[in-house]
């Protein structure tokens, strides 16, 4: 996939270092803070981790993902890494809250249909805090629990369970 | 189908907001929990309890919880 792309009325393209105050302030948005992980959320913490990312990227390792709406602005982002073999994983996954508000599911089509059909992956893997109730419920309808630990729970979706979520998403979403 | 038993449901797709300040007239997108994921599981509750898939569109157009409840009665019955 050439990046970028235009899609279901959004345009995703790769991260740079001038996404950076962004992702910090999704990172630190009161909402969204809640179920992350707490690093530095320094912008300059932010820059250097995008310029080791951007190696990683040009090998075909990792793809972090932005989205935005042409009137709009960033809406959020998404990453898909550990791809190895024939599986990857996928995450980082935030949202302004005051997005539109199907943006979300948009983004999630398009990383799911990016992993599975454009880098031709059998297998995604994700991982979701216990307590984001909401994300649970809706991983839980397509992805297959495969573990836990006290905060997270692991799950995985193949190739059948990806045809379901894109199909159902796609009907949904009348697109 | 009784509109109870579906604010009842509707209210359970909240984890932040007690079910018992949901009523038919509630303004459901009126709330800072409210997000897709929320209109998400709206419409997956809509598909499990009554079999009546819900687009986004059908959510788009809604304001209160009767709106929702008269679209998936509609289907429902054809």
């Amino acid at each position: 996939m050439d990046f970028p792309v235009s899609r279901y009325g959004l345009n995703f393209r790769l991260v740079t270092e001038d996404d950076a105050e962004f992702i910090v302030r999704l990172r630190t948005d009161k909402k969204l803070a809640r179920y992350i992980s707490h690093t530095d959320n320094s912008v300059a913490n932010q820059v250097n981790w995008i310029k080791n990312y951007k190696r990683r990227e040009e090998e075909g390792k990792e793809y972090y993902v932005l989205f935005e709406d042409a009137q709009t602005g960033p809406l959020g982002v998404f990453r898909l890494y550990k791809i190895e073999g024939d599986h990857f994983t996928a995450g980082s996954w935030l949202v302004k809250p005051d997005s539109e508000e199907f943006a979300a599911l948009k983004s999630d089509l398009f990383l799911l249909i990016f992993g599975f059909e454009d880098l031709k992956m059998n297998r995604c893997f994700i991982d979701v805090r216990k307590d984001n109730k909401k994300l649970v419920r809706y991983h839980k309808m397509f992805f297959r629990p495969i573990g836990e630990d006290e905060n997270n729970l692991y799950l995985d979706m193949d190739k059948a369970a990806y045809e379901h979520k894109r199909k159902y998403l796609t009907s949904i979403l009348n697109l | 189908m009784d509109i109870e038993s579906f604010v009842q449901e509707f209210a359970e797709q909240y984890d932040e907001i007690p079910a018992e300040s949901f009523t038919p007239d509630t303004l459901f997108k009126e709330n800072d929990e409210w997000s897709s994921m929320t209109a998400l599981s709206i419409i997956a509750m809509a598909d499990a309890n009554y079999d009546v898939r819900l687009t986004g569109d059908d959510i788009r157009k809604s304001s209160t919880i009767t709106d929702i409840f008269n679209i998936v009665a509609e289907k429902a019955n054809k």
